[in-house]
């Protein structure tokens, strides 16, 4: 247990290091941004958005360490500032109306990909030298599209041309939602091309990381061993050789979360699906600032999150991080 | 009699630390390595440190060659304590003590060609002299390695396993030392093999009157190469005595249950 | 440097060929275009034509034109981001590695921070903030949010390599902290450097995409990312205006596959051992590092092994062994005789009824420099209940010799001819094992033959305990046994190789050497096969504990009467413990015969030869 208590350590650590990157950013950026930005909004936006705007950078003459005190006890009390976009509602209530579709789009759909591509990966690293491995190049050039352009590709040809899906939404307009079928039905419609936009998008990294690693895996002595038991191809495939080589893959999954939401939240945008990425895209459209630092915040602390849990699962798969030492 | 000590090590002792040493919880411990170790090379004799995997003999070796700080003793050579982990002090020191590791394998850098090694080698320690090709090829007829020619250009994975433990020892003499310490020199390569190289370095301390240090596992090979052995369990010495004295003659226990362990076909003889 | 100058690889020329032309794209494209980019026309939204070759956009500005000089801005910000994110990468992951201590620790939480923290996010806000947004500035930007992935990789493989012979043989040399640094330690990871420079330059185009399809990108310039933002504004795809938003997301993908079958390439060019087609020796630390990189980074897509190779490890071993080494004790020793000389068989050593019959027996493997013969015209039989020791020294053939008779051997080695006789009971007929399907094969293993591996560490599974490793044998092979049957034979097995049964629930790790390799001895055991094939099984034990397995051994075969096959290179041991001997060399059988008459008598001048460098090593003969 003291592998993860040194693992919770570090996650604090990071968070505090988002908390404080998120403070310092406007403060140390050239050329005084935020009486430029307070300038640029002028004019275009509420008087009283910009004095929200005003107050939110705790733009006072106060010393920095003062402002950052500040800062740290509103960010205790859940106080993130008002949005401009959506003035006068308060940052946190936005980015909690936007988290719950992000976490069932973006949260489900990243774990589907992350199971369908590693089972590929241990498919062909079994089969390798043989046609399967034909897949690689194709693979390489799935892991490389950009997910909002997979998006603008799929919503063209099945919701636009093909009409097969609702072209944006997470559910039909108008609809109230409600634990009724009807619209329960809706948003799981609604949600399927964007789901399966990011599963192609993100699976082919899993399958290539996870084939990888099963190859060196396969030449360890007890894959071997496992076969000269005569054991069953699918025990010698699954228990001995993937149960190993998904280790590194579930620190791959850690590190490359934050890539995969990261490209996610823009297929947001392209559904129209109110989700944070597509609350991040109406931030940056109106310089909404408070918003797009929340925004940073609480993403950075749902990667820390899901980087915990991945470490938790592999303590469970990895007994050597078990060990009382 | 202990005049003519080149290299003498004197009760040394080195800890390492184990656990991270961060964190409330990460206490860190010390494992002791090498407990209070003595030993004196002289010119044109053998030592041998025997011992298994853990007692201690390897980092007796790095020790010596200033590889690694001491945690408490003194390394003399030539009567004078020497401390040099580095700069130009730990260059000079190396002009004297060599040191030769145990895996062929991995001792020489995969993406150098054998001139670059012994020209390194050669250069650092100022034994270039007007032509290093010149230098390099005469190590490598020193070691055997003939036509030398045929060596120069070659890359570590172009040569087989005796033939880089060769180039090794050839690394070793670009410094002309007085001192060579081997570390296992023998113990991954074949038996017939074995056996050229420990010709190689007999010959080698002859010419050139080298004190050698000879690590092994092995009691027969430091029996029939060495003028002294010192046996090694757990970080200390246990038994000390000349070659044949010590093996024909065990004391400690230890040392008799390594030489009964060894395999022997005699026994099966009616 | 490099002996082969033109990529052998088709995937590396595939590669090479698609880079080259979105580089020649950049470079020449805006010469080409007979349009501005920006400059709108009259013809609104038009599909390809002479006239726009790639169609207009909704303003009626010329697609190519905004497409050519997109790749100008993409691959800029590709290179300059990958450029500046390598260079914080390897001086983070280097000097970590390196120097280790507080600077290391630092470095890592350093690195930590910036792995964990998402990207995106970060360089929204941070490109937010910039106050003037231009390509070198939005390429900077993303270089401070992508560095950390590498440098992790970089700094796993220095602390790898910080720890290899070579680094402290040159410390030993005397070199300079800083000629190891670059001379030594960063050369060989040069291949991860490239690759992860490949990897970069995909992610900065990426990013730069996403970004500037956020509206975000740089304000004076038009590339890809804007264009999918404008097409995206205005709705292109509703309109079916496929020309205008399909061309920059296919450019970026065949651009980022590009470089990933480029990256096929690197490690080939990079690394001299891989260039002549040899397989490193210790490939056990070489597979580990380049775990490491696949682990250590997501984006390392990089095909570091090569493909079969897994399987390849006997034929390391053989094909350098037999292709230039074995010349080595012959060349430089008593002379010619060793090659010439006949083969001292002394067939059928040991009275008794054979339980494997080996006959004839010829595998090959093709390599580079030809086709290897591993085994030539082998006939060794093995009696029930015999030892039968198999000496020879490293690439003999004696490996696949016995990987033959498991039928572990892996392609691309073949039996060419010759048969292994399995005699199940006296008076029947024998079965071939070469010839056996799958299921019976699957059903003959273990039950009859089980194996000994030489490493114990490696041979069982680290993620399993001990019982599972049992009870995976017994579930397959004894299917009607109980839960409570299988944990009790296990127990048993453990207390008759002489360790506590409790230690059934333990995983590898928790057991030193000597524990496994009795554990692995139990395992062989437990469905008291007829055979057991012992690979080297005392090589990597200290002395003293050898001694106690092979006692253990010995008393285990008095009492369940199996037979032995026992190979190792220490001839010594083989003519205290075995009933028999065979010599290998070079693939053929030199010397068989009783243990006691080739002790007493050995009738090859190779065997002689190998006694006599034992006894001038000190060994008691």
């Amino acid at each position: 247990m003291r592998y993860l208590l040194r693992k919770l350590v570090l996650y604090a650590f990071i968070a505090w290091a988002a908390v404080t990157m998120n403070f310092l950013i406007p403060r140390l950026m050239p050329g005084d941004p935020v009486t430029l930005l307070v300038d640029r909004v002028q004019g275009q936006v509420d008087p009283a958005a910009v004095e929200a705007l005003r107050e939110a950078f705790g733009l006072s003459d106060a010393n920095i360490l003062r402002q950052y005190i500040d800062y740290l006890g509103s960010l205790f009390s859940g106080d993130l500032g008002l949005s401009i976009t959506f003035y006068p509602v308060p940052v946190a209530d936005v980015v909690s109306g936007a988290m719950p579709w992000t976490i069932g789009l973006i949260g489900v759909t990243t774990v589907i990909g992350f199971v369908i591509g590693t089972g590929l990966g241990v498919l062909l690293a079994w089969r390798r030298g043989s046609w399967t491995d034909g897949f690689l190049p194709g693979l390489t050039f799935l892991n490389a599209i950009p997910y909002f352009w997979m998006a603008l590709v799929l919503v063209m040809i099945f919701a636009v041309n093909l009409g097969w899906f609702p072209v944006s939404g997470a559910h039909t307009p108008g609809l109230r939602p409600g634990w009724n079928g009807e619209f329960i039905t809706s948003v799981l419609w609604h949600a399927l091309l964007p789901a399966i936009t990011i599963v192609l998008a993100s699976f082919a990294n899993w399958v290539i990381g996870m084939r990888n690693m099963m190859v060196t895996v396969l030449g360890e002595d007890y894959v071997t061993m496992a076969e000269a038991k005569g054991l069953p191809e699918r025990t010698v495939m699954v228990r001995y050789a993937a149960r190993n080589a998904i280790l590194p893959s579930i620190t791959g999954f850690a590190l490359s979360l934050g890539t995969v939401v990261g490209g996610s939240m823009l297929t947001e945008v392209i559904f129209n699906y109110p989700g944070v990425g597509y609350t991040l895209f109406q931030a940056v459209k109106n310089q909404d600032f408070p918003l797009m630092q929340g925004m940073f915040l609480y993403i950075s602390v749902a990667v820390i999150i899901a980087n915990l849990i991945a470490d938790v699962v592999y303590v469970f798969l990895d007994p050597r991080t078990r060990q009382e030492a | 009699m202990n005049d003519d000590v080149i290299l003498e090590a004197r009760n040394l002792v080195k800890e390492f630390r184990t656990g991270t040493g961060v964190g409330p919880r990460g206490a860190a411990r010390t494992f002791r390595a090498v407990d209070d170790v003595s030993l004196e090379l002289r010119p044109g004799k053998v030592t041998a440190l025997v011992g298994q995997s853990g007692s201690g003999k390897s980092t007796v070796a790095r020790l010596m060659a200033q590889l690694y700080p001491l945690t408490s003793g003194e390394i003399r050579l030539d009567g004078q304590p020497t401390a040099a982990t580095r700069g130009r002090a730990f260059t000079r020191y190396c002009g004297s003590v060599q040191m030769i590791l145990q895996d062929p394998f991995s001792s020489l850098n995969p993406l150098h060609r054998v001139s670059h090694v012994l020209g390194r080698a050669l250069r650092i320690h100022g034994n270039a002299g007007a032509d290093v090709t010149e230098a390099s090829l005469r190590l490598l007829e020193r070691v055997n390695l003939t036509p030398p020619e045929r060596y120069l250009d070659r890359f570590p994975h172009e040569l087989s396993g005796g033939e880089r433990q060769r180039v090794s020892f050839a690394r070793a003499l670009a410094a002309t030392p007085r001192v060579l310490l081997a570390d296992e020199p023998v113990s991954m390569l074949d038996v017939t093999i074995r056996k050229e190289m420990l010709d190689l370095l007999d010959r080698l301390r002859r010419e050139s009157q080298l004190a050698v240090l000879y690590i092994t596992h092995d009691l027969g090979s430091a029996e029939a190469y060495s003028d002294e052995t010192l046996v090694m369990y757990r970080g200390k010495v246990v038994e000390r005595g000349s070659s044949r004295a010590l093996i024909s003659d065990p004391q400690h226990e230890y040392t008799q249950r390594l030489l009964a362990a060894a395999p022997d076909p005699r026994r099966r003889l009616p | 440097m490099s002996r082969r100058l033109i990529p052998a690889s088709g995937k590396v020329r595939a590669g090479l060929i698609i880079v080259a032309f979105f580089l020649l794209l950049a470079a020449f494209g805006p010469m080409v275009a007979q349009h501005s980019p920006t400059a709108s026309g009259p013809h609104l939204l038009q599909p390809p034509s002479a006239e726009h070759w790639m169609g207009t956009t909704q303003l009626g500005q010329d697609v190519f034109a905004q497409f050519a000089h997109g790749a100008r801005i993409s691959l800029a910000v590709g290179l300059i981001a990958a450029v500046v994110a390598k260079i914080i990468s390897i001086l983070v992951g280097v000097i970590g590695g390196y120097f280790r201590g507080l600077t290391d620790e630092a470095l890592y939480i350093l690195t930590a921070v910036f792995l964990v923290i998402p990207a995106m996010p970060l360089l929204i806000v941070l490109t937010g903030y910039l106050p003037s947004r231009g390509v070198e500035s939005v390429a900077v930007v993303i270089a401070i949010t992508s560095w950390a992935g590498s440098a992790r990789v970089l700094r796993a493989q220095t602390l790898s390599l910080r720890r290899r012979d070579f680094v402290e043989a040159a410390r030993a040399t005397g070199e300079s902290r800083w000629r190891i640094i670059t001379s030594e330690i960063m050369p060989n990871e040069l291949p991860l450097i490239a690759s992860g420079f490949l990897f970069s330059v995909i992610a900065a185009i990426l990013a730069e995409a996403g970004l500037s399809f956020l509206g975000l990108g740089s304000l004076t310039t038009t590339s890809w990312g804007s264009m999918l933002y404008f097409a995206q504004s205005s709705q292109a795809f509703l309109f079916g205006a496929w020309w205008w938003f399909v061309p920059p997301g296919l450019a970026i993908a065949l651009i980022g596959a590009g470089l990933a079958l480029i990256n096929f390439g690197v490690d080939e060019y990079a690394n001299p051992r891989l260039r002549t087609g040899k397989k490193r020796r210790d490939r056990s630390k070489g597979r580990r590092a380049q775990a490491l990189t696949v682990a250590g980074s997501g984006l390392a897509a990089a095909e570091t092994v090569p493909a079969g190779s897994g399987s390849a490890e006997e034929v390391a071993g053989a094909s350098t062994s037999a292709g230039g080494r074995i010349g080595e004790s012959a060349l430089t020793d008593s002379g010619d005789d060793l090659d010439t000389a006949p083969a001292a068989i002394r067939h059928n050593p040991v009275a008794g009824e054979p339980v494997i019959e080996v006959r004839d027996l010829n595998v090959e493997y093709p390599t580079e420099h030809g086709v290897v013969h591993a085994v030539q015209d082998v006939s060794v039989t093995l009696h029930r209940g015999e030892i039968l020791g198999l000496a020879g020294e490293s690439g003999s053939g004696k490996s696949t010799l016995t990987n033959t008779i498991t039928r572990l051997l892996r392609s691309p080695a073949r039996v060419t001819g010759g048969s292994v006789l399995y005699h199940r009971h006296a008076g029947r007929e024998p079965i071939d094992v070469l010839t056996l399907s799958a299921p019976a094969l699957r059903a003959f293993r273990w039950a009859e033959i089980s194996v000994v591996f030489q490493s114990a560490m490696n041979a069982l599974n680290p993620v399993l305990t001990v019982y599972a490793q049992f009870d995976d044998v017994l579930r397959v092979h004894r299917p009607r046994m109980s839960a409570r049957e299988r944990m009790a034979l296990a127990r048993t097995m453990l207390e008759k190789v002489g360790i506590d049964p409790d230690r059934v629930r333990s995983y590898p790790h928790e057991l030193s050497g000597g524990m496994k390799q009795r554990v692995a001895i139990a395992i062989a055991l437990v469905l008291d096969p007829d055979i057991i094939i012992m690979d080297e099984p005392t090589t990597a034990l200290d002395l003293l504990v050898q001694r106690e397995v092979l006692d253990q051994i010995m008393s285990l075969r008095d009492e369940f009467g199996f037979a032995i096959i026992f190979t190792t290179h220490d001839l010594a041991l083989l003519l205290e413990i075995a009933d028999s001997v065979a010599v290998m060399r070079s693939g053929r059988l030199v010397e068989y015969g009783p243990a006691l008459d080739v002790y007493r008598a050995p009738g090859h001048p190779y065997t002689r030869m190998l006694l006599q460098s034992l006894a001038d090593l000190g060994a008691k003969l």
